[in-house]
C-alpha cells in the first residue's frame, strides 16, 4: 500500500488513537520513516498529545458551588431566634461532640482536683488564682517527694532481696539435689557419682580407708571362708563401745 | 449515569439536595472546560456559573434517552462557550495577565519531585497559552478530546456534527497546537 504526505496528515489522529489497520499502519509508518517533511511532524504532534494528556485537572473555586446555588435556589434562607438555637442544639446533639464535651469536662476535673481543690469542701477562694497557684504548688512537691521516697524503698528492698539470694545460694544449692526419699546413711552410697569435686574428694577417701581396712582385716572383704565368731563379738563389742 | 438522570429526575420534582448533588458532581470538570477554552480563571468561574444557570432553566429538556446527562451538560456548555467567543471577540486581549501566570495546581501534582512539578507548571502554562491561539472550532475539539478523554462518538453529539469532521477537527487542532508551540519555542523532549 503505498502511502502519501497528504494522507499522514489527515489521518494522523486516527494513527495516534491506535484506530488505524495492521495494514495502514504499517504503510503509515514506512512512510514517516523515510519521509523528511511527515517524521517531525508527527514527533510534534505526538509530543503536542503526550502533553495535553499530562496536564492535570483544576481544583474549582470552593465558592463556585456556593455562587451556583445561590443563582438557582436563591440565597440560603438565615435563621434567627429561636429557630437559630433549637438549629444549633440540633447541631451538636451528635455522638462525636458529646464525646468531646466529656472529655474536655474530664479534663478540667483532673486539672482541678491537681490543682488542690477541696470537692467536700469547697471553697470560693480556693478558685483564686494564688490559691491555685499555691495548692498546684504544693500538690507538685509531695508528688515529688513521694515519688523519691517510692524509688528509695524500692532501692533498700531490692538490695536485701539480692543479699539473702546470695546469702541462700551459696550453702544450700547441693544438699537440695539429695531426694528425700532415700536418705542416705553415713558411710554408705547411693551409686549416683558425687555432685561437686568436695563430695568427690571425700568418697575417694572413704574408699581408701576402706581398701586399708579390707587389707588389714581380710575376712571383711570374703577373702577367708572362716572366721572366728569369737574374734567377730569382740570386734563388734569394741565398735561399739568405741562409739 | 442512572445516578445523574436519577438527580435530574428528583430536581424536576423540586428536590433542592438532588440539585445541589449535580452541582456538586459536575462543576469541577465545567470549570475545567471553561478556564481551557478562555485562558482565565476569573472568566472560566463566571461561565461555569452561567452554564449552570442553563442547565437548571434547561433541565425539563433534557432527555436521558437521547444521551448521558454528562454529554448534554458539556454540549451546553460548549454552545455558551461559543456564543461567549462570538460576543467577546473585538474587545478580547490575547495576553492577559492570568494568561500569562502559571496555575497553581496542588492535588494532582502532589507527590511529584520538585523539578518535575516546576516543569509541569511551565509546561501547563505553555499549552494553555498555545490553546487561545487556536480557532474555537479546533479548540474545542481538542479539549474534549484531549483534556476531557471523550469519545468520538461523545464528541460528535456535543458539537452536533459528523465523525468525520470531529477527526478532521481534532487532526487539525493537534497539528496547529504543535506548530504554535513550536513558534513559542517549545521543542519534544
Amino acid at each position: 500500500m503505498t502511502w502519501t504526505c497528504e494522507q499522514t496528515e489527515l489521518r494522523l489522529t486516527e494513527y495516534l488513537d491506535g484506530l488505524l489497520s495492521a495494514d495502514e499502519q504499517h504503510s503509515f509508518d514506512v512512510h514517516v520513516n523515510s519521509c523528511e517533511r511527515c517524521s517531525p511532524v508527527v514527533r510534534d504532534v505526538t509530543h503536542v498529545v503526550r502533553n495535553l494528556h499530562l496536564l492535570p485537572e483544576l481544583e474549582a473555586p470552593p465558592r463556585l458551588v456556593y455562587n451556583i446555588l445561590d443563582r438557582t435556589l436563591g440565597p440560603r434562607e438565615t435563621v434567627t431566634g429561636w429557630a437559630a438555637v433549637l438549629a444549633f442544639l440540633r447541631g451538636i446533639a451528635s455522638p462525636k461532640f458529646a464525646y468531646g464535651s466529656l472529655s474536655v469536662a474530664a479534663t478540667f476535673l483532673m486539672l482541678i482536683t491537681a490543682s488542690g481543690f477541696n470537692w467536700k469542701k469547697p471553697k470560693l477562694a480556693d478558685l483564686a488564682p494564688a490559691s491555685i497557684y499555691r495548692n498546684t504548688n504544693r500538690q507538685v512537691h509531695l508528688a515529688y517527694a513521694r515519688g523519691t521516697k517510692y524509688v528509695s524503698d524500692l532501692r533498700v528492698v531490692y538490695e536485701i532481696q539480692s543479699r539473702l539470694r546470695q546469702d541462700n545460694e551459696l550453702p544450700t544449692g547441693n544438699e537440695n539435689t539429695v531426694p528425700e526419699s532415700s536418705p542416705k546413711q553415713p558411710g554408705t552410697t547411693d551409686g549416683a557419682p558425687p555432685a561437686t569435686p568436695r563430695q568427690q574428694n571425700r568418697a575417694n577417701d572413704s574408699h581408701s580407708h576402706l581398701q586399708v581396712l579390707a587389707e588389714e582385716l581380710p575376712f571383711l572383704s570374703g577373702k577367708l571362708d572362716f572366721v572366728p565368731s569369737a574374734l567377730l563379738g569382740v570386734w563388734a563389742s569394741g565398735k561399739l563401745s568405741s562409739k | 449515569m442512572e445516578q445523574d438522570a436519577q438527580l435530574v429526575q428528583q430536581c424536576l420534582q423540586g428536590d433542592g439536595s438532588a440539585w445541589e448533588e449535580l452541582v456538586r458532581r459536575h462543576s469541577r470538570r465545567i470549570y475545567n472546560i471553561c478556564y481551557r477554552f478562555t485562558g482565565n480563571r476569573t472568566e472560566a468561574e463566571d461561565l461555569s456559573q452561567d452554564v449552570f444557570l442553563r442547565v437548571y432553566r434547561t433541565l425539563g429538556s433534557y432527555r436521558s434517552a437521547h444521551g448521558g446527562f454528562a454529554t448534554w451538560m458539556t454540549s451546553v456548555t460548549r454552545n455558551l462557550l461559543i456564543d461567549h467567543y462570538r460576543r467577546t471577540k473585538r474587545d478580547r486581549v490575547t495576553d492577559s495577565l492570568d494568561d500569562a501566570m502559571p496555575v497553581v495546581e496542588t492535588k494532582e501534582s502532589s507527590g511529584r519531585r520538585p523539578d518535575e512539578q516546576a516543569l509541569l507548571v511551565e509546561l501547563s502554562s505553555q499549552v494553555q497559552a498555545a490553546l487561545t491561539h487556536l480557532s474555537p472550532e479546533l479548540r474545542e475539539a481538542v479539549i474534549l478530546r484531549d483534556l476531557q478523554q471523550l469519545e468520538y462518538s461523545e464528541i460528535q453529539a456535543v458539537l452536533a456534527v459528523p465523525e468525520g469532521t470531529v477527526k478532521s477537527r481534532i487532526n487539525r487542532g493537534r497539528i496547529e497546537l504543535a506548530r504554535i508551540l513550536q513558534q513559542m519555542g517549545v521543542r519534544p523532549s
